[in-house]
């Protein structure tokens, strides 16, 4: 065609056709054309855009696609491609494109007064954030703050959502490093020009140092925190049978007389050695954690039986279930790899992947909701690096951070928010994750 | 023919007396019959037996005419028998008495019989003549004529004598015929060719047949009697195998049967001073075993006893450049040569190719005479030595240690840096969970930190700079001991829940009382409570260097190590017990100068690291069980193993030394890795994975696998892991403490780069 004779005549040329998943305006036709053999990613991208320029749409702005051939995201000519595949050119060849994984737009970072060291995105409406001041912060949107959590007395470590699509009010639920896991009700609906500061209902105590991590059981009725004393307790979150547990009066600040409740564990499980720096519940019974003893542990919620164990060799920070089936294992700690593993693979304890781009240790690891291939990670090095299981280099790298990156989440399926030890909030955007 | 043996000596014999003048001529005509008698005489000599009858038997032999080669007895008989038995008998008259060789006789024979021929003088010529000759035998008959004894006959040259008879009258010389008539006379006398002059007597001698015989037998070499057998069968005389009685008849005697008890007693004897040593033999010798028959051509020259040739080594084949005419690109051109000329004269190049019509027009070489001399030189000056080279491989010499990679996991790089001190940080500690990790900097800070972030939690201002923190053991007594100046300060890091802090604050509380009671125990140490830092004010009265808790929590020890201007040159260690704030001093005398002191971890031993040595504690018994000799000039640090038998002392001269306890009292290993050798500022144990490091001035820590088994017999395992680097040297210093997280493989350092940093794996 005629894109083809601008590029190199002399190179070898190749029978391909262009399919893709996308919708129609950005469907090219399914002609087989021939292309130059040491096509780029970027090569490919621009004879697809001028494909679909050329079709129908006159106002038509390029996009970056990336590409993918037998499941394979293609990060070299396609020539070597080929050749490193074994893929015959006899052929027609068939490659896919999808709109390129990378951030198209960085939002004003939020500024916060501390350390942000927790996130949560899961919750399309609003997101969490927790600093090392001992506040948690909801936001609307980027900038625009809504509520304060108040109460914590030393830094915030992890916050969580426990009903994402809750009606009117949201539950949430925070760990702090004054070894106390809090619970908060608001309503994220409420027009508010100000922030407005709410105080946990619930206070649960119990853990004897720094609470690590929470995570929420799909039902919502329980929690699970993870500590520095080694140990994992799991707190009942109902409030409406609140009878049974005593409820105290209690002066804060001197002036304001409220009522809060507390709560005790309702389990514990016992066997990590170490700070249990991660914790996940993916499924109604089973929890997964992650150490500093170098292992990550499967949990049975009924039993509290540890049901298994992958022992990796390094101090685990972060830990999170997803990917295809919502299986696999991804978990990063004191080196900058960031290892997945798949539990359903018998007899092996080895990560069937490693990526090792950082350049320091791995603060944050997290899957993407619909994607089974995508997911992000944050490290001490200031980068956030998106992922891809397809290919083994990252798929792009936010660099918005200018120290250690604590914490990061997606938020809306096409944003990633992260905080670091700058004290900002970076949000990401428009990323394209079908 | 057997008479060789006896020949040689007869021939000689004969050769004295004789001058055999016509032998040659005897032996031309060698048939022709004597016409003198001879000798039976002369045979009789021989044989002995024959001696007694000699007359009868000359008479017989007289009988046999033929002279001819005969049997030697009885040949030549002449036919005057009468005369000759006459003759004889007066010779035997005269000169019975002396005695006379067997030869001897027979010249005197001849000559008797010659002179009978010829001058027909007195018989007692030949007795006296005998008399001079010879002496052996008695039986002499003839006696020479001359006496004149054994004396050179040219005495009697001018004399008109030849000497004198017997009876003393002068022997007159015979005229001397002319030559003419004695040739006449020879030619006509067919018997000229026997004939024999006879110097001592004067007279000319006609030799018998037999002598003649005789004569050619002794020329021949063969014994002068044919008759004599010099190879007799031998007749063993004794031989006695067959004989049918033994020379004794005696039975065998029982001894011969009974093992001898003397023999016995002197074998003992023997054996014994063999087993002592004092009779050695000498060892057989070592026979040669094959060997190749021309060598070994490589080995030879070594091999050799004398002065081995060293080959030259060979000179370099002569190339392209060094023909008579080289191709055109070797040949430097006029600019090349110039430069030459500024070289020196080492660098020089030694030959510079020319290019030449044809050989005939190369000139003669012109330094041939140079270097004959210097080569001469080399070889008188410089003699070449065959050098010596060991044949090893370098790699053999190394100790086979396993590789560092099979040892992980051990601190490798730095992910975390600790940023926030404003001056150089001294001292670091580790909170016992290892979530926290306190610091003290020379700008006067103790800081908290949060390990897994890096975020400073917490910061006290104390004024001085801060000597050593060391955070209490006990994971629910939050409580640091900061050294600051003379100071010990006892910090309440306000970290656990309320109970926890209810229970430090208790601790930390001293009533005001009680410094005054116990002044007459406590050295000076005041208890003071410290309100601007919610702690406890130790007031030592000099400058505290470390403090080190036990591992209990209750106790911990400060160490004074004196400075050199002070008065008395003591150093002090104290014990303070947190729970009652007491002070104690070591009961024990100290020897040099203290510079740390560290507990061991289970029992309860004290160390105290002094500047050459280290000394072993009981504290229950209060005695010393051991004393550590380090050698070193000047120890800065010292850490024990969690197992508490090894221990590590670290000295300013850039050594470490690994104390196994049990082995002894002198270093295991001595490591030196630093090069050039630094201060070494600090050594760490760790507490669970087999890992030791040590920092050191040069802004580098070193990690090393310390692998100490449980069986006794196996002796600790060091292999060198990895140099950390990353810290940079500050106003000539660098790193200054180093501590490993009590439960992860990983390393603190602190640097007087104001910075400190983890090492993970």
């Amino acid at each position: 065609m005629d894109m083809d004779d601008d590029a190199e005549g002399t190179s070898r040329r190749i029978q391909v056709r262009f399919v893709t998943k996308l919708k129609p305006p950005l469907k090219v036709p399914a002609t087989a054309i021939a292309i130059p053999a040491n096509l780029t990613r970027f090569g490919l991208s621009s004879v697809v855009n001028s494909l679909l320029e050329a079709t129908d749409n006159p106002d038509y702005k390029p996009e970056p696609f990336d590409f993918l051939i037998d499941g394979e995201l293609v990060r070299m000519s396609l020539e070597e491609f080929l050749v490193v595949k074994g893929i015959s050119v006899e052929k027609i060849l068939e490659i896919e494109y999808t709109k390129a994984v990378a951030p198209r737009k960085e939002e004003d970072p939020s500024l916060h007064d501390d350390w942000v060291c927790a996130v949560d995105g899961s919750s399309p409406r609003f997101f969490l954030t927790g600093c090392y001041d001992g506040l948690g912060r909801v936001w609307k949107n980027a900038g625009l703050c809504t509520h304060i959590l108040e109460g914590h007395s030393d830094a915030i470590t992890s916050i969580t959502i426990i009903n994402p699509e809750g009606g009117e009010t949201s539950t949430l639920a925070t760990t702090s490093k004054d070894r106390t896991v809090r619970l908060w009700k608001f309503n994220p609906e409420e027009a508010i020009d100000h922030p407005v500061k709410i105080r946990a209902f619930k206070i649960l105590r119990g853990h004897k140092a720094s609470v690590q991590s929470v995570a929420v059981q799909t039902s919502g009725e329980m929690v699970c925190s993870g500590s520095w004393d080694c140990t994992i307790n799991l707190w009942q979150t109902h409030f409406d049978t609140d009878g049974d547990l005593s409820i105290k009066k209690r002066k804060v600040g001197g002036q304001v007389e409220e009522s809060q409740l507390e709560g005790e564990a309702v389990s514990t499980l016992v066997g990590h050695t170490q700070n249990v720096s991660a914790v996940a519940w993916p499924l109604r019974d089973t929890i997964y954690s992650a150490s500093w003893d170098h292992s990550v542990r499967k949990w049975d919620v009924e039993t509290g039986k540890d049901l298994s164990d992958i022992f990796c060799g390094k101090a685990l920070n972060c830990l999170d279930i997803g990917g295809e089936g919502s299986a696999l294992i991804a978990a990063g700690g004191s080196d900058p790899v960031l290892r997945i593993w798949d539990p359903r693979k018998p007899g092996t304890s080895a990560p069937v992947f490693q990526f090792s781009s950082h350049t320091s240790w791995i603060s944050a690891c997290k899957w993407h909701d619909n994607s089974w291939f995508h997911l992000l990670s944050a490290s001490y090095d200031g980068k956030v690096m998106l992922w891809d299981l397809r290919t083994a280099w990252p798929l792009s790298v936010i660099e918005s951070h200018s120290d250690k990156v604590l914490c990061a989440d997606w938020w809306k399926g096409d944003s990633v928010i992260s905080g670091g030890a700058d004290s900002k909030l970076c949000i990401s955007s428009e990323i394209p994750i079908q | 023919m057997g008479e060789r043996g006896k020949s040689k000596k007869m021939k000689q014999r004969d050769a004295k007396s004789l001058s055999i003048q016509k032998a040659s001529k005897a032996e031309e005509e060698p048939q022709k019959p004597l016409p003198q008698r001879v000798d039976t005489d002369s045979d009789s000599d021989y044989e002995d037996f024959s001696q007694d009858d000699r007359i009868e038997n000359s008479e017989t032999l007289s009988e046999s005419e033929d002279g001819e080669s005969g049997s030697s007895g009885d040949e030549d008989n002449l036919g005057n028998d009468s005369s000759e038995d006459s003759e004889f008998l007066v010779d035997s008259e005269a000169g019975e008495s002396e005695s006379s060789g067997d030869e001897d006789f027979v010249k005197t024979g001849n000559s008797d019989a010659l002179g009978d021929g010829n001058d027909q003088q007195d018989g007692s010529d030949g007795s006296e003549l005998h008399q001079g000759d010879e002496s052996d035998s008695s039986e002499d008959e003839v006696a020479p004529r001359n006496t004149i004894g054994d004396v050179p006959l040219k005495w009697y040259e001018d004399e008109p004598h030849i000497g004198y008879d017997i009876k003393g009258k002068k022997i007159k010389k015979k005229e001397k015929q002319d030559k003419l008539g004695s040739f006449l006379a020879s030619v006509d006398d067919s018997k000229n060719w026997r004939k024999v002059y006879d110097e001592y007597n004067d007279e000319e001698v006609e030799l018998t047949k037999e002598e003649v015989k005789l004569v050619r037998r002794l020329l021949k070499g063969q014994a002068p009697h044919s008759e004599f057998d010099p190879y007799p069968e031998y007749v063993d005389w004794f031989k006695w195998d067959d004989a049918k009685h033994p020379l004794s008849n005696a039975p065998e005697p029982k001894r011969r049967f009974i093992p001898s008890k003397w023999e016995a007693k002197k074998v003992v004897r023997y054996v014994r001073a063999i087993r002592k040593g004092l009779i050695t033999f000498d060892k057989p010798k070592e026979e040669d075993g094959p060997y190749l028959l021309w060598g070994d051509d490589s080995g030879s020259t070594e091999k050799s006893n004398h002065l081995a040739y060293i080959p030259a080594p060979k000179p370099k084949i002569p190339g392209h450049e060094e023909s008579y005419n080289p191709p055109l690109e070797y040949i430097p051109t006029q600019e090349e040569i110039d430069s030459y000329q500024l070289m020196y004269e080492e660098d020089r190049p030694k030959f510079i190719p020319k290019s030449f019509k044809s050989l005939r027009s190369i000139p003669a070489y012109e330094n041939a005479v140079k270097d004959c001399f210097e080569r001469c030189l080399d070889l008188y000056l410089c003699p070449r030595v065959r050098k010596k080279r060991l044949n090893i491989d370098p790699e053999s010499l190394i100790p086979k240690l396993p590789n560092p990679k099979s040892l992980k996991p051990y601190p490798e790089t730095c992910y975390i840096e600790y940023k926030g001190h404003e001056d150089a940080v001294t001292s670091i500690s580790v909170e016992a969970s290892g979530q926290w990790m306190a610091s003290g900097s020379s700008d006067g800070t103790v800081r908290i930190w949060e390990v897994e972030t890096g975020r400073c939690l917490r910061r006290w201002e104390v004024g001085e700079a801060v000597n050593c923190v060391a955070w209490n053991p006990l994971p629910d007594v939050h409580i640091l001991a900061v050294s600051v100046g003379q100071d010990v300060l006892l910090l309440n890091t306000g970290l656990g829940d309320e109970e926890e802090q209810k229970k430090i604050s208790e601790l930390l509380h001293v009533e005001t009382s009680a410094p005054d009671d116990s002044d007459s125990k406590t050295p000076n140490v005041n208890w003071l409570q410290d309100n601007k830092h919610e702690g406890i004010r130790l007031r030592h009265f000099k400058t505290v260097s470390a403090v080190e808790w036990h591992r209990k929590g209750d106790y911990f020890s400060t160490v004074m190590p004196s400075d050199i201007l002070s008065v008395c040159c003591l150093s002090f260690v104290l014990i303070h017990q947190l729970s009652k704030k007491l002070t104690q001093k070591l009961p024990f005398k100290l020897h040099g100068l203290a510079v740390k002191s560290t507990f061991h971890p289970t029992r309860s031993i004290f160390f105290i690291c002094t500047k050459k040595s280290v000394r072993v504690y009981d504290l229950l018994k209060t005695k010393l069980i051991k004393k550590l000799d380090t050698g070193l000039r000047e120890a800065s640090s010292i850490a024990v193993h969690p197992g508490g038998d090894n221990l590590i002392v670290g000295s300013k001269d850039g050594k470490v030394y690994w104390f196994d306890m049990d082995l002894s009292s002198k270093p295991y290993e001595v490591l030196k890795y630093p090069d050039p050798p630094k201060d070494i500022n600090n050594v760490a144990i760790h507490r669970s994975y087999p890992l030791f490091a040590w920092c050191s001035e040069d802004s580098n820590a070193y990690v090393f696998h310390g692998m100490v088994y449980s069986d006794l017999n196996e002796n600790p395992l060091i292999v060198p892991l990895q140099t950390l680097r990353g810290h940079k040297r500050t106003n000539g210093r660098g790193i200054l403490d180093c501590k490993f997280h009590p439960r992860q493989p990983w390393l603190f350092t602190a640097g007087a780069d104001k910075l400190i940093k983890l090492f993970c794996h």
